[in-house]
């Protein structure tokens, strides 16, 4: 056991984070097994797990939220990697693209979407410019970008909000690193890919992986994005979760609470990677 | 390098530059435009009706304006009462079941707000927490927490406690120890936690409608209450007033931030 | 069970043991006269929840009755916003099942149809009071349309608001001819490929767009007007789908995907992605030209063969904690003057609740004397083909049996 003191010092934040979060989980999972904390009755059951799962539409939720959020971190990290080797270089206009990823942090992702659809509808800026230099006649003539079923919209947003987010990580770590080790590669006769593929990238390999596991476990459960910019169908598991939460039938709480689980897993799961990827020093 | 190799940079740079505000281009020209439809690039008539309709009683914003600062000074204060003990003791000593609170930490920033959410509204109906400012500040302490003990546990990992322990072989005591020497050394490491903490407060869209229950309205939620109601005009006039406060304390923490770039990362993940 | 789990049970049921004291002030608020109601309502605050993808209609709830209110009787009306009035309906639900019988969130809906039916059935609504209210009298109780909710029973449990008229929209400039009726849309739709395209059931709008076509597969509403019947259903449905299915290649998008609401569907048809839109609300076409969002060149119609029309009314919750403030809201709402100001047409242009002829002869020349948008069909025109609404239950299969079978 840690010390007296050391538990009087973690004991509030424990109790906050433990009470609301695993708290909201804990009643989430007994509801969604049909326990009724609020009555005091139900029955221990797993019919809304079965009803869930036996739905067209959670399996093509699944699938979508899953295909987004992993399109989302993939593209967001080798656009990130990239940045951030670039902004490691000295040169004029650096401090700028800084600044500007800086600021795009601090958007909120509402904003993002917003902009976005307006940007890439069919009838957004993109489009209109596009008729302007005479390659599209009409509206339907634009590629569908929102409100499609590939969610190019919705990984669009988590591009463009996640590569600063990725990059502003890779930087830090790599100015604890210095330029010493890839100078002694390059001096020993590495090629620019070379040093780049076997010396710096496995000593920021950790903080890739730590930064897109935050990335994919973002973005499979953020709420807001998929709803301004996602199509009708398939809706992101979130946004499903909420649907049903909101139905006035009671039966779908009970979903919408074995939902909240499900997403809840497999997001722990990615705890599981993250503790694993963060505690590997080395990579090879 | 070549100068092909700069020209090529020099691209790069400009189009990973243009391409980070291209989504605030739109809401820049909507929030001035009147009747800007396809297929017209820029809109024929320009007007500041949606800039004094934003800023009048009538829209609500300086309101929500006022209520989302609020909720979110008032997640700000609790975070650091809560957070700066917790911190210290990561960041400074060892003990057994270290991981355990470390992985409790991180469980908010990876678990997605909704699956949580969904039980904790039973639970805060009951306790008659919904549709209340006090609910919706306790939700948010959830995602903000986590990113104020990240921060300040790694201010104080490089945190030097030599002075302190002169302080306090010379007879000051536990609080005068924290006030004066203490607080001035971890200072610019506590306001850019602060504000960060602050920033993922102003940022939260689910929390606040599950809990809020459409009742606390926060500038996010009045922000979508135009944007789905087809008003292109006053959506891009208030995301813009809506952004501000993160534009003034970027700008406010410029300084603070030259050594501590990750700390930033904190409200991407808002 | 878990003894914690219990006493978490426990504590969280007490409330409900309280429930009797509430509905004895229930039943001593419909034995006061009025002037008690208003006395009681002085300083009181109402949370109007409703529908708020129109700022013109969220303007003249929050200013127009929001400031008449506080001038005249001390009381706040806090307007709030939902993207679809079943989430008002799921709090009050969701409040009930947790036992808050009497300081529920809610004091006041904008409603009608399947949620009421829902507020009815789980006894969510408060009822039984409506003849109190002085302006109860402006109400034609005798007309079958204000007296049923989609053929539910209002019986003194919400009074009514606006009436409205579904009917279409489109650009003069580019669609000079559009189609008049169900067969000619559908021709039209297979002529004019990409052109058209309705919101998603359980939009609003779109599920009342899905009843034309369902009205018209049936060949009239004969049969149709009366408590759910399975038979009847399925045998209409399965045209209907199998109708809508073979449209479906012709939608915006080859129908592929539907807008989820009624103002994407604005917005396609604002930027000429779709030639045609329509919406419950006609007047919300000369509200959009005013606004610079559709061209000037709009214009609206009815149907030959008829268009949808409907009572929407206001319900108050049992367990409002306000609930003598939110009735001199609702009597408020039926004056004169607040209908005669929502029914012009650059307010809003709700058509009226109340009798006209019931009022003064000053109000009536008023109302007489409205302007009219070059943009939105008259009210007297659309009335002339006024096809009713379902009973709610049909409503229900119909969306679920959209989702399974087209939008799916």
């Amino acid at each position: 056991m840690p010390d007296r003191k050391t538990v009087l010092m973690l004991a509030p934040a424990v109790i906050v984070l433990g009470g609301l979060c695993l708290g909201g989980l804990l009643v989430a999972g007994l509801r969604s097994l049909d326990v009724q904390i609020m009555t005091g009755t139900g029955t221990l059951s797993l019919d809304a797990y079965w009803s869930v799962l036996g739905q067209p539409e959670f399996l093509q939720s699944l699938g979508f939220s899953l295909y987004v959020a992993l399109t989302a971190t993939f593209l967001s990290t080798l656009v990130a990697v990239w940045a951030a080797l670039l902004l490691r270089q000295r040169f004029g206009g650096r401090g700028l693209l800084a600044f500007i990823f800086q600021l795009t942090l601090t958007l909120p992702h509402l904003i993002g979407a917003i902009g976005i659809l307006y940007l890439l509808s069919q009838s957004g800026l993109v489009a209109r410019l596009a008729y302007g230099v005479g390659m599209i006649d009409r509206p339907s003539e634009f590629p569908a970008l929102v409100y499609d079923r590939f969610g190019i919209g919705i990984i669009v947003q988590y591009v463009w909000k996640e590569v600063p987010f990725i990059t502003v990580i890779l930087l830090a770590q790599m100015q604890t690193l210095g330029e010493d080790f890839e100078s002694v590669a390059r001096s020993l006769g590495a090629s620019r890919w070379q040093s780049f593929r076997h010396v710096l990238l496995p000593m920021i390999m950790p903080g890739v992986l730590a930064a897109s596991v935050l990335v994919f476990a973002f973005t499979f459960g953020v709420y807001e994005v998929p709803l301004i910019l996602g199509p009708n169908t398939p809706a992101t598991l979130p946004v499903l979760a909420y649907r049903k939460f909101t139905d006035v039938d009671l039966a779908a709480r009970a979903e919408a609470m074995a939902l909240a689980v499900i997403i809840a897993v497999i997001s722990a799961v990615l705890v599981a990677l993250y503790l694993w990827a963060a505690r590997r020093d080395r990579w090879t | 390098m070549t100068r092909a190799g700069r020209r090529f940079r020099r691209v790069a740079v400009g189009a990973l530059a243009l391409w980070s505000l291209l989504p605030l281009i739109p809401l820049g020209i909507w929030s001035v435009a009147h009747g800007w439809r396809f297929p017209d690039i820029l809109p024929a008539n320009l007007t500041g009706s949606s800039w004094v309709f934003a800023l009048s009683d009538a829209s609500g914003v300086l309101g929500s304006f006022a209520v989302t600062a609020a909720i979110a000074g008032a997640t700000t204060v609790a975070a650091l009462i809560i957070g700066l003990p917790a911190a210290r003791a990561l960041g400074m000593h060892e003990f057994r079941g270290k991981l355990l609170v470390q992985t409790l930490i991180l469980i908010p920033v990876i678990v997605p707000g909704i699956a949580f959410a969904l039980g904790l509204h039973g639970v805060f109906l009951t306790l008659g927490l919904t549709n209340s400012v006090l609910g919706v500040v306790l939700v948010h302490l959830v995602p903000a927490l986590p990113y104020m003990i990240l921060i300040l546990a790694g201010v104080f990992a490089a945190h030097d406690t030599d002075f302190e322990d002169q302080a306090r072989s010379l007879g000051a005591s536990r609080a005068q120890t924290f006030w004066h020497v203490t607080l001035p050394a971890i200072m610019p490491g506590v306001v850019v936690a602060c504000l960060f903490t602050f920033l993922i407060s102003w940022s939260q869209f689910l929390l606040t409608l599950m809990i809020g229950g459409g009742r606390v309205v926060t500038m996010p939620m009045l922000l979508f209450g135009f944007a789905t109601s087809g008003r292109n005009d006053l959506t891009g006039a208030i995301a813009l007033i809506y952004i501000l406060p993160g534009l003034v304390i970027l700008l406010a923490t410029s300084r603070f931030l030259s050594g501590r770039p990750a700390a930033l990362a904190a409200p991407g993940h808002a | 069970m878990n003894p914690c789990i219990v006493a978490i049970a426990i504590a969280a049921t007490f409330p409900a043991y309280l429930a009797n004291a509430q509905t004895a002030e229930d039943v001593a608020l419909k034995t006061m006269t009025w002037d008690q109601i208003v006395e009681k309502a002085q300083g009181g605050t109402v949370n109007m929840f409703m529908w708020g993808g129109a700022d013109n209609i969220n303007a003249y709830v929050s200013q127009t009755i929001g400031d008449l209110l506080a001038t005249q009787h001390g009381i706040t009306l806090n307007r709030v916003a939902l993207t679809d009035t079943v989430e008002a309906v799921n709090i009050v639900l969701g409040e009930k099942e947790a036992g808050i019988d009497e300081n529920g969130a809610v004091d006041l809906i904008w409603i009608n149809g399947e949620n009421f039916r829902t507020m009815k059935e789980a006894d969510l609504a408060f009822c039984g009071y409506t003849d109190v209210l002085p302006n109860d009298g402006l109400i034609n109780w005798d007309n079958p349309a204000i007296a049923n909710d989609f053929g539910v029973p209002v019986e003194g449990c919400e009074v009514p608001w606006s009436r409205a008229q579904f009917a279409f929209a489109h650009d003069l400039a580019r669609t000079p001819a559009p189609p008049m009726s169900i067969p000619d849309l559908i021709a039209w739709i297979k002529a004019n490929p990409g052109q058209f395209t309705y919101p998603a059931p359980p939009d609003f709008n779109g599920s009342v767009f899905v009843r034309h076509v369902f009205y018209h597969v049936a060949g009239g509403t004969e049969g149709l007007l009366r408590p759910f019947d399975k038979a009847r259903f399925d045998e209409v449905s399965t045209r209907t789908w199998a109708l809508l299915n073979e449209l479906e290649p012709f939608l915006w998008r080859e129908g592929q995907t539907y807008p989820t609401t009624v103002v994407q569907m604005n917005d396609l048809f604002a930027n000429s992605e779709v030639a045609l839109t329509f919406n419950y609300e006609p007047a919300q076409f000369g509200i959009a030209v005013q606004n610079g969002i559709y061209p000037e060149t709009t214009r609206s119609y009815g149907l030959a063969d008829g268009t949808i029309s409907n009572t929407n009314y206001t319900v108050i919750p049992f367990n409002s904690p306000n609930k003598a403030a939110a009735m001199v809201v609702q009597n408020l709402l039926l004056s004169a003057e607040a209908q005669y100001e929502k029914t012009r047409p650059e307010v809003w242009g709700a058509q009226p609740a109340i009798e006209i002829d019931r009022l003064s002869p000053d109000m009536q020349a008023q109302f007489a004397a409205l302007p009219a948008h070059p943009s939105v069909v008259s009210a007297a025109v659309l009335g002339r083909n006024a096809l009713p609404e379902l009973q709610s239950d049909w409503i229900s299969a119909i969306e679920q049996g959209w989702i399974a079978n087209v939008g799916q």
